[in-house]
């Protein structure tokens, strides 16, 4: 079998070293390890190159090179022949490979010693995933800890088993704050997506800041989470000056006046967040996301946390970048049969829609907007109009009003929002996943809709 | 060359084995292989190259017999890697078997230590396997650092390794 580079990107992660055989001019081969593969884009890969060594000296005279790299829990492996290019000794990619190793190198104690030379930069010709496993491991067993210290490489380990055995988005998120909570003790973070065109993120799973930040947005561009989007790199701020908290306590007083506060939840934060640090969820240069945590302790995170998160960034990415890619129809999930109820239920709940802005309020509170907005007008009208109640993820991607792109779309992510800001707002209407792909809607109260058109 | 009584004990343990061969056109490829003896006399090693994962070996080496071959311990990285020619190549016999599972045993300590679960590393394929016996005529310390890549004994003055 053959594969793209971004299938294998688990394996880019450096835990399992990686084995890289060259040959001299002479024909001698030579074989060796690397732990640092990074990718570079679809079609190239550096190695790092720490000391001056034989296989950095044999793909001079002979520019050929074959790595087999191995995914860090199932130790699948992958091989990959390369042709040597060129190497780098500044510039982006050479920083950032040198900050890996220079963390790497101050807790080995070999600061100084241990210092990236070069970059060197391969061109793929092609990739094979080697059939050298068995299929009988069972990859959905838990994975027992080894006795012994817990270490950042075992907590990464679990984290990145977690993220592996997630099947749906939102386990996906919400498992991966929980466990960088329990493991390592991050315990204020959050998950965003970009929304809409207008270059916005939105809060789609939080994790030690109670109820009610799901939804919330950022402007990329603006903050460190904005910073991170925008970038594409992760932004770190230590020692929080005032003004994120004066912001903050302006809104807040701002509400409790009752003045009209633009229809905005506001982003969780620490009142008293001393050190922010924001990452960016990229896969192959499509900003998925960004995992935002914060802390009390202005020294919270350290170059060591840094190189460590960027790895659970990426699977986090990676994990997500899956799920977009997962088919829409699949095995229909367990659910209990639905009841027909016997009696219309009394209650009354009203939605209005505002088109100008595709912004639905619930009895005159706030709900969801732009496409997560859509989807529940669309939703609600269909079930006006014809009573229906099942619907399927395919329709609302073939549906030109909702402006979902044609490839890649992070539909999951919107019915997630709107799910979750139904349950915190509306817990009368319900949109149950029924098996992969589809949903139905579940109404515990009589619905009233009313469009308000543009310009009014 | 002939390996060190440390060097024979290191090489037949529970570390990891990799297998590095080049065609006839200087394309290299690489292999797990899975255990290792050192035959009587400590001049010549056999490797095990199951056969599921080992690429285009079998081929480069009936065409040129040069093999290098690297032994790396997970848990603290020292290694070394020997160069050599091959002396003879075939199927392993149910005798190298017994090889093949006591190094399984061996490494699935090693790698439970580095967190590597022992059904991970029993699902790694081993038989049938290539049993690739060379003759030692390099030997290089292959441990990260500054020493990567020096030379142990005098067979080896042509050039350093790694």
């Amino acid at each position: 079998m053959t594969g793209k580079l971004s299938d294998l990107l688990d394996a880019f992660q450096g835990v399992v070293p990686s084995v890289i055989a060259t040959c001299d001019r002479e024909g001698t081969p030579n074989v060796t390890f690397n732990s640092q593969v990074y990718y570079v884009d679809e079609r190239h890969v550096a190695l790092s190159c720490q000391f001056f060594n034989k296989t950095h000296r044999n793909v001079r005279e002979n520019p050929w090179a074959t790595v087999d790299i191995f995914e860090p829990v199932s130790l699948q492996a992958w091989r990959m022949r390369l042709r040597f290019d060129h190497i780098e000794t500044e510039g982006p990619l050479f920083d950032t490979m040198a900050l890996r190793i220079q963390v790497i190198a101050s807790h080995t104690g070999m600061t100084g010693v241990f210092k990236l030379r070069s970059a060197d930069v391969y061109e793929v010709v092609s990739i094979e995933r080697i059939e050298g496993l068995s299929h009988t491991v069972d990859l959905d067993a838990p994975v027992g800890l080894p006795v012994g210290k817990m270490t950042e490489l075992r907590g990464l380990q679990l984290v990145s088993d977690r993220i592996n055995r997630c099947t749906d988005l939102e386990s996906l998120l919400s498992g991966t704050l929980e466990s960088l909570d329990e493991t390592f003790g991050f315990s204020h973070g959050m998950v965003l997506v970009p929304e809409g065109t207008e270059g916005r993120l939105v809060a789609l799973a939080t994790r030690g800041y109670g109820e009610g930040g799901i939804g919330a947005e950022v402007r990329v561009g603006e903050g460190a989470i904005g910073l991170a989007a925008a970038r594409r790199r992760m932004i770190r701020v230590g020692n929080m000056g005032g003004e994120l908290r004066s912001g903050r306590a302006i809104r807040e007083r701002a509400e409790q006046a009752g003045e009209a506060v633009a229809p905005e939840i506001p982003l969780p934060g620490l009142a008293d967040a001393q050190a922010q640090l924001a990452i960016p969820l990229v896969v192959g240069g499509r900003l998925l996301g960004v995992l935002a945590l914060e802390s009390r302790d202005p020294l919270q995170f350290d170059d060591w946390d840094e190189a460590y998160l960027t790895v659970v960034a990426n699977q986090i990415a990676m994990g997500v970048d899956r799920m977009q890619t997962v088919e829409d129809e699949g095995e229909p999930v367990p659910t209990a049969p639905r009841r027909v109820r016997p009696e219309p239920p009394a209650r009354t709940r009203r939605f209005r829609y505002y088109r100008s802005d595709d912004c639905v309020f619930v009895d005159g509170e706030y709900l969801v907007r732009n496409v997560p907005g859509k989807i529940l007008w669309k939703v609600l009208a269909a079930h006006a109009r014809e009573r229906r109640l099942e619907f399927t993820n395919r329709e609302l991607r073939l549906d030109p009003t909702l402006g979902l792109p044609p490839v890649k779309d992070n539909l999951e992510s919107r019915l997630i929002l709107l799910r979750k800001r139904l349950a915190e707002k509306c817990p009368d209407v319900k949109l149950v996943p029924v098996r992969r792909g589809r949903f139905a809607l579940e109404l515990c109260c009589q619905v009233e809709m009313e469009e308000v058109a543009a310009g009014t | 060359m002939v390996l060190s009584e440390e060097l024979v004990a290191f090489a037949q343990s529970g570390v990891a084995i990799h297998v590095g061969t080049a065609d006839a056109r200087m394309r290299p490829e690489t292999a797990r292989a899975m255990g290792a003896r050192v035959e009587p006399g400590g001049g010549e090693v056999t490797v095990f190259v199951p056969r599921a994962s080992m690429g285009a070996t079998e081929a480069n080496l009936e065409a040129t017999g040069r093999v290098a071959a690297v032994f790396v311990r997970p848990l603290d990285d020292v290694s070394f890697q020997l160069k050599g020619t091959v002396v003879a190549l075939g199927e392993a016999t149910e005798s190298d078997r017994r090889v093949v599972d006591r190094y399984v045993d061996a490494l699935l300590e090693q790698f439970m230590i580095v967190g590597i679960p022992a059904r991970i590393t029993r699902a790694i394929a081993r038989w049938p396997a290539l049993a690739v016996r060379f003759r030692v005529e390099q030997i290089f310390v292959q441990t990260p650092g500054p020493g990567a890549g020096a030379v142990l004994g005098p067979a080896a003055a042509a050039g350093s390794g790694a």
